[in-house]
């Protein structure tokens, strides 16, 4: 066989095979099913597609989305942060304390350090004291809701006297209402931050393999710790965002966010194993959720049911990913 | 997990016993007797239940099975002939809430300051409930350890299960062990409640259960609230003002005493009238997001949306979120979005005031001092003091509260402002 024959058959046999080339990625995958969704919304509801539903369907995704951004990071990373909702309380309560004030400089800075400092406790005891981030974030969770009964005494608070603060929940921001623009605008920023800054990598790197990201020389407890506090940030924002909606911040509020935020962090295609994972997938996982719950709520459906729905929509879009993986390995 | 006791709330509490003139109540009001009138309504409306003529209304009554919960939720006369009025009861400092509290019952059931029973005795009660974190419960919990500061010779210990109903059984149960004389418990679900609170009345503990039941057939008294009076009231209310439209439903728990058997009097009430169509029902389960977003898509999905009925009031003020997010607070063939509510908390009363919600019927958690008050006296039944008080300890029906004064079936409303027994924090 002469070496043009030889090569000949190289090539041929490099040639991506017609299935791969019909695989699609897994983002594709959760686009297609948002269209599928939204395709089905139109035929049984009318005006499904309209901007109005859009709207409300952008708001009531937006904060949890965001929390989950923030979920996603850490996940990536390798870790957990079961502590988001009560980061998200413990901020919000704190920001309280201070409407009396009138300054929507301190009263949205403290939600924000606040939120900022328990994701710094978090990611100190989970990169540099080496506790397990599960047991570091359950505890934390625990302890930032209690503290925030114990500093609000139980009360909800109304932050009507601060306008800066309501604009949060129901102000606009570039034409758009402000929660939507903060979904797009932080998503925008993270997806820049993981695809286009050396950050990425690193994060990547270290959620995939800590100990070889460390020879190669990343500094990765240093990237858990901006992750655990990126995420303390963003899960303030939500909660900020969430109680400004509602016009009413209220220390028994989020309850169930951490799992919400996780489901939406799977569903988006992060392994909890860490290495993988990413924002838009994040972004469309919680549209599909958002989807599934608008169109069940339009359609009558109990919330028991839409609870069933959307676990198996869940189980339905993140089943192929695991196969392929596990195909992989 | 908190305890505490007397000696901490004397501080904090600036209890005073006081009953307090109620500055209107010579005005239009009539409502002497307004528990007797809401019972003979409660009565009047069960029996029409089963020959309702509106088809949506009478599927979902059938559907989720009402008629089995009304009829086992005891609805009967005050304890000792009392008739309450509004105006009635102290005002004292919350000692957990630290909020002002005019509590509505403390005449129930009467019990005069200082030392109980055997003076020379300390009598130590335990008060389990749930949610440090919730206005209501929390107004709860002030009363009982109100009533508790007002004796010296009683030591109570108050824990937070914190929804845990094994933790409650836990705590009932080193109570016995203790050998406490007494537990007030406000049981979150009734059947897990059931063993421990048989196991302390084996142990000749009385346990007196506020609100909410508990399966155990033994227990000592059950103080009982009024949401009978609650749906109803909502019912007559809707059919006063209006006489068709299209309703959205933002409910409860499934299942759970408040959702059946106000949702299921609700439905009662206006079940003969034709014109009402429900064209959404969701369980929304106390969470105001829930609500909110609920209420936003049924919006988006009902061009004709007329009337918000909610089963609490986390659900009420959810719904009236997303009616005004979508402007569309003065729309419906009445002119405005009907929005009807339960539980009497500062917030809600706002918003009476200032026309977004129509009407509400008042819940009060501010019933914890009668739990108290009846279990002193089964502990002094047992002492052979006095006679215990009967097993079911039923509150006063309350009237509901509407912008302006009304009469709606022989039941007259109250005005925000003559509506004293609010609870939570002030709202501007």
């Amino acid at each position: 066989m002469g070496l043009a024959e030889q090569s000949t058959i190289q090539r041929v046999e490099n040639r991506p095979r017609l299935p791969d080339r019909l695989v699609v990625g897994p983002d594709a995958i959760r686009a297609a099913v948002l269209i599928v969704l939204l395709a089905a919304g139109a035929l049984l509801t009318p005006g499904y597609l309209s901007l109005e539903n859009f709207r409300i369907l952008l708001m009531s995704v937006a904060a949890v989305g965001i929390v989950a951004y923030g979920m996603t990071l850490v996940v990536i990373s390798g870790e957990i942060d079961l502590a988001v909702a009560g980061t998200a309380v413990l901020s919000a309560i704190v920001g309280a304390t201070l409407l009396d004030t009138g300054s929507p400089v301190l009263v949205i800075g403290a939600t924000l350090v606040t939120g900022l400092a328990i994701g710094l406790v978090n990611g100190v005891l989970t990169a540099f004291v080496g506790i397990p981030s599960l047991i570091v974030t359950l505890a934390m969770l625990g302890i930032s809701r209690a503290v925030a009964n114990i500093i609000s005494r139980g009360q909800a608070s109304y932050p009507d006297s601060v306008a800066a603060y309501l604009w949060f929940g129901n102000g606009k921001l570039l034409g758009l209402p402000t929660p939507i623009a903060l979904l797009l605008s932080i998503g925008a920023l993270m997806v820049v931050l993981t695809r286009f800054t050396t950050f990425g990598p690193a994060l990547y790197a270290t959620g995939g393999n800590t100990k070889a990201a460390v020879l190669s020389g990343i500094r990765a407890r240093s990237v858990k710790l901006s992750v655990f506090m990126i995420c303390g940030v963003l899960a303030a924002t939500g909660g900020m965002i969430e109680s400004a909606r509602l016009s009413y911040i209220n220390p028994a509020a989020f309850a169930g966010l951490e799992l919400e935020a996780l489901a939406i962090t799977v569903l988006g295609g992060a392994a909890l194993a860490g290495g993988s994972g990413s924002i838009l997938g994040t972004l469309l996982a919680a549209l599909i959720i958002g989807v599934v719950n608008n169109l069940l709520n339009q359609l009558g459906v109990s919330l028991y049911t839409q609870r069933v729905v959307t676990a198996l929509v869940i189980l339905a879009v993140v089943l192929p990913g695991y196969k392929r993986r596990q195909i992989a390995k | 997990m908190l305890s505490t006791n007397r000696r901490q709330f004397l501080g904090g509490a600036a209890s005073l016993a006081v009953v307090a003139p109620w500055a209107k109540v010579g005005l239009a009001q009539e409502t002497q007797g307004v528990h007797s009138i809401l019972n003979d309504l409660i009565r009047q409306y069960a029996a029409a239940a089963s020959s309702m003529t509106n088809p949506s209304v009478r599927d979902l009554y059938e559907q989720d099975g009402f008629q089995d919960y009304l009829e086992a939720y005891p609805v009967g006369d005050l304890v000792d002939g009392f008739v309450w009025e509004p105006g009635m009861g102290a005002e004292f400092e919350g000692p957990y809430s630290n909020l002002p509290i005019k509590a509505p019952f403390t005449d129930y059931i009467p019990l005069d300051e200082g030392p109980v029973l055997d003076p020379d005795r300390t009598y130590r009660i335990g008060f389990v409930f749930h949610g440090f974190n919730h206005p209501w419960l929390i107004s709860l919990a002030d009363t009982v350890a109100w009533e508790a500061a007002r004796h010296p010779n009683i030591e109570l210990e108050v824990i937070d299960a914190e929804f845990d109903d094994s933790r409650m059984g836990q705590v009932i149960d080193t109570w016995i062990t203790r050998q406490f004389d007494g537990i007030v418990l406000w049981p979150a679900r009734e059947a897990p409640m059931g063993p421990p609170v048989d196991r302390a009345i084996e142990a000749g503990i009385p346990v007196v259960s506020l609100d909410r039941r508990t399966s155990s057939s033994a227990i000592s008294s059950e103080v009982l609230g009024n949401f009978y009076a609650n749906g109803l009231q909502q019912g007559l209310y809707l059919k006063h003002v209006v006489s068709e439209g299209n309703m959205v439903l933002n409910r409860k728990d499934l299942g759970s005493t408040a959702d059946s058997i106000r949702t299921g009097a609700f439905l009662q009430a206006i079940g003969n009238t034709d014109g009402f169509e429900i064209v959404g029902n969701y369980h929304t389960n106390s969470q105001r997001s829930l609500a909110f977003d609920a209420t936003a898509d049924a919006l988006q999905a009902n061009s004709q949306f007329d009337i918000s009925f909610n089963t609490g009031g986390e659900e009420a003020l959810g719904a009236l979120g997303a009616i005004e997010e979508a402007g569309r607070l003065n729309s419906g063939s009445s002119g405005k979005i009907i929005i009807l509510a339960n539980d009497d908390a500062k917030e809600i009363m706002a918003n009476i005031r200032s026309g977004a919600i129509d009407m509400v019927a008042p819940y009060t958690p501010l019933i914890g001092d009668v739990g108290l008050r009846a279990l002193i006296r089964h502990i002094g039944a047992n002492e052979g003091r006095n006679e215990a008080p009967p097993r079911l300890i039923i509150t006063p029906n309350l009237p509901m509260v509407t912008r302006t004064n009304m009469t709606i079936e022989g039941v007259q409303t109250l005005t925000p402002d003559e509506w004293l027994y609010a609870y939570g924090p002030a709202v501007e």
